[in-house]
């Protein structure tokens, strides 16, 4: 009976200490969230509270993103009270397609903790992700923000009314044109403000250079619809590949005949050097003083000042030119911070206080962009209304010969063009439009050709798309 | 059955981890490709069956048959190219005069141990249509520059010699090996005889190299189907010489058309299935295995 009572207390002591085990787990959970629940305020105040256990995010970026990490690590250095041991760490990859790559792959085999942080993303990829459950929603966030931000700064993240993306940059797409070359044969750049003046100027170029100097270039892979076509001539154009209900319709819509036919004069008059964009061959003919104008997006001038030094003050900029038919500026290309969903993302609080003050604090960005201008390094306008007003935002650039490129960058804004719908579908449809166009500017098919295998194939491959609203 | 392996369980045993890592990594692998073939999965979420819906898109997807069609090209060229080249080094360093032949066979091999990347950007840089070596030489001898990378023409070529190129090093040395082991006297019995130096090569090399000349054409025949580095790297025009493991990567990571790669996946597995039987039968024809 002894025995039995010391077994029946040693058998409840044991079962008391494993549910009281329990329970001891439970309130640093529910202390956590509290945490986390503090830190997704994003205030200040907030955050102050708050104090982030130690440990790397990571965050995926394309283009040069390394250059972020001197702000991150001087914002680091001034928030050490809420963020002491956090350390942040940038990942490169070759695109915002590959960042989805990446994660998606990693969300699958189940490596959550293997996920990144957060991610630089486009429209395109934020519609793919989201879908999948694997970017944090931040409508609530972002809500008192956006009237201080640059119109539409979060729509292309926006999907079936929620934002999966903290507005990053928004960029217009320019007409960058070497002065130095339209002085020389005496033409006019002013004449470019219409796609009719900007072939006419190209006719002018060739003849007058003995068909030495190119109007622009055109690349024989996948760059050609992303810069002339998705990005460029297609939302000027007013041009569709969807309907509003998700048919295929390029193979008769106008604008994408205005929009490819636009190409397909310049190409066939001889006007567009065939070369590969952002390969030395490029940069070459530039430096040589053979390419005259770019009409792509504002990106475009960190790799002009990067790899043309030779052509350094020459370079000017303008507004996109226009279709007269449609009237409308360049579209705006966005870029977004985008939180993932890793199920407890202890940083997504300190996360959106970072992307905050990254967009509008005045004092800790212009301190980051002169140290980016001293390394000729990338950096976009902030989207920050008020910020954009500051007098350091129009300030004369060298590499434009005085023209301040961050002042055109704002205005080039103005009167921008929708960009297309983005659709789940989009980066199938991509795959199958580049490939008709690559075969176009390889020689094996006319334009029409070209459109008329972009129907059929999109038709085929994909059918309808999924308009989100 | 049970008696058997209880009979022989040691030898059971020393096969057993080759079996679990086949089961584990293909088997299971392969079988999930085929259901995963029949449904719409993005890679993300639940997969939706959609029953043959991928193979039927898959016969109207003209990028498949244009990916199918330069595989076929690669196959091809590769096995006829690869092949003569290996037999032709193996039977030079084989050669009993060659003078420094231990640095020969270290020379010869080396294309196979760099980086199939590194190689690949270098020959990018090589047939590049403004600045490459290759467009330079043709126009110091008076040729016009040759559109390599840029035109559907000539797309496929640069990839056929980077894959000989990569690849005729490995086959040189099992052909080699081959040759190894061919018994001097036939050759020495063939010279009193008075056969010459290809009537040799014909009737004593090549008969004696029958087994590994298969087995040779069956690894090709794979590595071709299989080809992505290539192709991946020095791409062309659209489709022009995308290969169709290329075509099955990028629908299903570039784009996340799970299903649809996978139904690429399974189509692929038939045809190498279907070729191997086929180069099976024929050998067994010849009465050599």
């Amino acid at each position: 009976m002894r025995k039995k009572m010391i077994a029946a207390l040693l058998t409840g002591t044991m079962v008391l200490s494993t549910l009281a085990g329990c329970g001891g787990s439970n309130v640093p959970k529910e202390e956590k969230a509290q945490e986390i629940k503090k830190a997704e305020a994003g205030t200040e105040a907030a955050s102050k509270e708050t104090v982030y256990p130690s440990g790397t995010i990571t965050i995926y970026g394309t283009g040069q993103p390394q250059y972020l990490q001197e702000y991150f690590d001087a914002w680091l250095e001034r928030h050490k009270d809420i963020a002491p041991d956090v350390k942040i760490s940038i990942v490169q990859t070759e695109g915002h397609a590959k960042s989805r790559e990446k994660i998606t792959m990693t969300a699958l085999s189940g490596a959550v903790d293997d996920l990144p942080d957060a991610t630089y993303l486009d429209p395109v990829n934020i519609m793919e992700l989201s879908q999948g459950g694997l970017l944090k929603d931040e409508t609530e966030f972002l809500q008192p923000y956006l009237k201080d931000l640059v119109d539409g700064a979060a729509n292309d993240a926006t999907v079936n009314g929620h934002t999966y993306g903290l507005p990053e940059s928004v960029r217009p797409n320019v007409l960058f044109y070497n002065k130095e070359i339209f002085d020389k044969y005496g033409i006019d750049p002013a004449m470019m403000s219409t796609f009719d003046g900007y072939m006419e100027a190209g006719k002018l170029l060739k003849e007058k250079s003995n068909g030495t100097v190119y109007l622009s270039y055109i690349s024989p892979g996948s760059k050609t619809w992303r810069y002339w076509g998705r990005r460029g001539l297609m939302p000027q154009a007013n041009a569709k590949i969807w309907d509003e209900s998700g048919n295929v319709v390029i193979g008769q819509d106008e604008g994408a005949k205005l929009a490819l036919g636009t190409l397909d004069t310049m190409y066939q008059q001889g006007l567009l050097l065939k070369s590969e964009i952002m390969e030395p061959a490029l940069y070459d003919a530039i430096n040589n003083g053979q390419v005259a104008t770019f009409y792509i997006g504002a990106f475009w001038d960190e790799f002009l000042r990067k790899n043309c030094g030779a052509t350094s003050g020459k370079w000017r900029v303008m507004a996109s030119p226009e279709f007269e038919s449609v009237g409308k500026a360049g579209a705006p290309v966005s870029s977004y911070f985008c939180i993932v969903n890793k199920g407890d993302n202890v940083y997504a609080g300190l996360l959106e206080q970072l992307w905050h003050d990254f967009q509008f604090d005045a004092e800790s960005r212009n301190t980051w962009v002169k140290s980016m201008e001293k390394q000729n390094a990338p950096y976009a306008n902030p989207i920050c209304l008020k910020l954009l007003q500051d007098d350091f935002w129009k300030a004369p650039s060298d590499y434009y010969g005085g023209q301040s490129f961050r002042e055109m960058e704002g205005k080039c804004l103005e009167n921008g063009a929708a960009n297309l719908v983005i659709t789940p579908q989009d980066a199938e449809a991509d795959e199958i439009i580049s490939a008709e166009l690559e075969t176009y500017v390889a020689g094996n098919q006319t334009m029409e050709q070209a459109i008329a295998n972009m129907d059929k194939n999109l038709k085929a491959k994909i059918g309808q798309a999924k308009i989100m609203k | 059955m049970l008696q058997i392996i209880r009979k022989n369980k040691i030898p059971y045993l020393f096969i057993l981890p080759f079996f679990l890592l086949f089961f584990m990594f293909q088997l299971i692998p392969t079988v999930w490709t085929f259901y995963i073939s029949l449904t719409n999965w993005k890679g993300i979420g639940a997969p939706e069956f959609c029953g043959l819906e991928n193979y039927k898109k898959l016969f109207i997807d003209n990028m498949f048959w244009a990916a199918l069609e330069n595989t076929v090209v690669y196959w091809i060229s590769g096995l006829i190219i690869i092949m003569f080249l290996a037999v032709v080094i193996a039977s030079l360093l084989n050669y009993g005069h060659l003078k420094g032949s231990t640095f020969f066979k270290t020379v010869t091999f080396l294309p196979n141990i760099c980086a199939a990347i590194a190689m690949g950007l270098i020959f990018r840089m090589l047939f590049d249509e403004n600045a490459g070596l290759i467009n330079e030489v043709l126009k110091a001898m008076g040729i016009g520059k040759v559109p390599w990378l840029t035109s559907t023409t000539f797309s496929k070529i640069p990839v056929i010699i980077l894959n000989v190129w990569r690849n005729t090093p490995w086959f040189t040395m099992i052909i080699f090996s081959g040759l190894l082991n061919i018994p001097r006297d036939y050759y020495e019995a063939a010279t009193v005889d008075g056969a010459n130096m290809w009537k040799q090569f014909c009737c004593i090399t090549l008969p004696s190299l029958g087994n590994i000349l298969f087995f040779c054409s069956i690894t090709l025949t794979v590595d071709s189907w299989k080809l992505f580095n290539e192709s991946y790297i020095l791409p062309g025009p659209g489709t022009s010489n995308t290969s169709l493991f290329q075509y099955m990567y990028e629908s299903g990571f570039n784009i996340f058309n799970m299903g649809y790669a996978s139904a690429i996946g399974v189509i692929l597995i038939l045809i190498l299935a279907a070729i191997s039987v086929v180069q099976l039968i024929a050998r067994r024809k010849q009465e050599k295995i």
